[in-house]
């Protein structure tokens, strides 16, 4: 075996094994993933370099053994305390309930501005307008990405208001004062902005909750 | 050497309370015995130790280390042996007091088994 063949099985390896971590609970994982990973990584380039096959096949029946043995108690321990499902159901409801909350105070004050003509409600109304409608889109999309992928959801957050909120604002500076002579360009900027601050900030209180907000990767595997 | 062994007490527990220790446990225990130890150090030491007989698994090592943790048996280490010559990124596990009582609960226990083992004719009288 020479060593570009020794380096590539290597990192084959290694990769396969991350996608074996995922037999783990994610709480585990994150916790652990890592430095299972680097364990394996370690262990493995001490059996290749002896470059017996008896000796790679030993560390991967120990590899398998091992995660066949220890997933389910992992399972079995995380379910016990009730942590991964109970936990994580009860805060996702939590949640979303805050957020439909959120919204509908947010366009019942908006209408009620309207409604009467309250000076400072309509003032508010650009910040408001953008709140319900970036509320409605980003957090369905962060929604969705947290669920889906193993983004940092406080990353998921920071990027998807920070584009739900850019986007309509750009195209309203550039269709807005085209269609509407009264557009008031500086009050729907501000809108925005202070959509983006509300919705951002509000995630990331929402993470502080769960443990010290991090935007780098979560060390997840 | 216990010089560098936290002084975590966990006085009010009982160190029978958590006997027996899984294999695992015990020789995790065994290895941060001496001081303190990185995963693949721990894992080579159980190897080097029971000469290839005890292989540990990722999976059975940090399984038993967050078990560890969490019962105040180890705990992390900040410091770093040699950090120049090491992956700051790995972390280092060490023995509480605690983890010491019931190592050493432990170890009198095996050893309680094995007078009996001899006295039944069992084991050759050394």
């Amino acid at each position: 075996m020479n060593k570009r063949t020794q380096l590539s099985s290597s990192d084959l390896s290694g990769r396969f094994y991350t996608l074996m971590l995922k037999a783990y609970p994610t709480e585990f994982r994150r916790e652990y993933g890592p430095h299972m990973a680097q364990l394996f990584r370690d262990s493995g380039r001490a059996a290749m370099r002896d470059r017996s096959i008896g000796l790679i096949f030993q560390f991967w029946a120990t590899v398998i053994f091992d995660l066949v043995k220890t997933a389910p108690i992992e399972h079995i321990d995380s379910l016990r305390k009730g942590k991964s499902v109970m936990n994580n159901l009860r805060r996702d409801a939590l949640a979303l309930f805050g957020c439909i909350a959120i919204i509908v105070v947010a366009l019942l004050l908006l209408n009620y501005g309207r409604a009467n003509e309250v000076s400072t409600l309509l003032l508010l109304g650009y910040a408001l307008d953008a709140i319900v409608v970036t509320g409605v889109v980003g957090n369905f999309i962060v929604f969705l990405l947290a669920k889906t992928t193993r983004i940092n959801p406080l990353k998921a957050a920071l990027w998807t208001f920070l584009i739900v909120n850019a986007l309509p604002a750009i195209a309203l500076a550039i269709i807005g004062p085209r269609i509407d002579p009264q557009f008031r360009l500086a009050a729907t900027m501000i809108g925005y902005l202070l959509s983006f601050i509300f919705w951002y900030g509000l995630h990331w209180m929402w993470a502080l909750t769960k443990g010290r907000p991090r935007l780098a990767g979560d060390g997840g595997q | 050497m216990r010089k560098n062994i936290s002084s975590k007490s966990g006085s009010s527990r009982d160190p029978l309370e958590f006997l027996p220790l899984t294999p695992a446990m015990f020789h995790i225990l065994l290895a941060l015995a001496d001081r303190e130890r990185h995963g693949y150090h721990i894992m080579r030491e159980v190897e080097e130790r029971t000469e290839g007989m005890v292989r540990l698994g990722p999976g059975t090592l940090y399984g038993s280390i967050k078990r560890m943790l969490s019962d105040g048996l180890v705990e992390e280490s900040g410091e770093r042996p040699d950090p120049e010559m090491d992956d700051e990124r790995r972390r280092y596990y060490r023995l509480t007091d605690f983890g010491y009582r019931v190592a050493t609960a432990e170890a009198e226990r095996l050893a309680g088994l094995v007078r009996s083992a001899r006295s039944k004719k069992l084991l050759s009288r050394v």
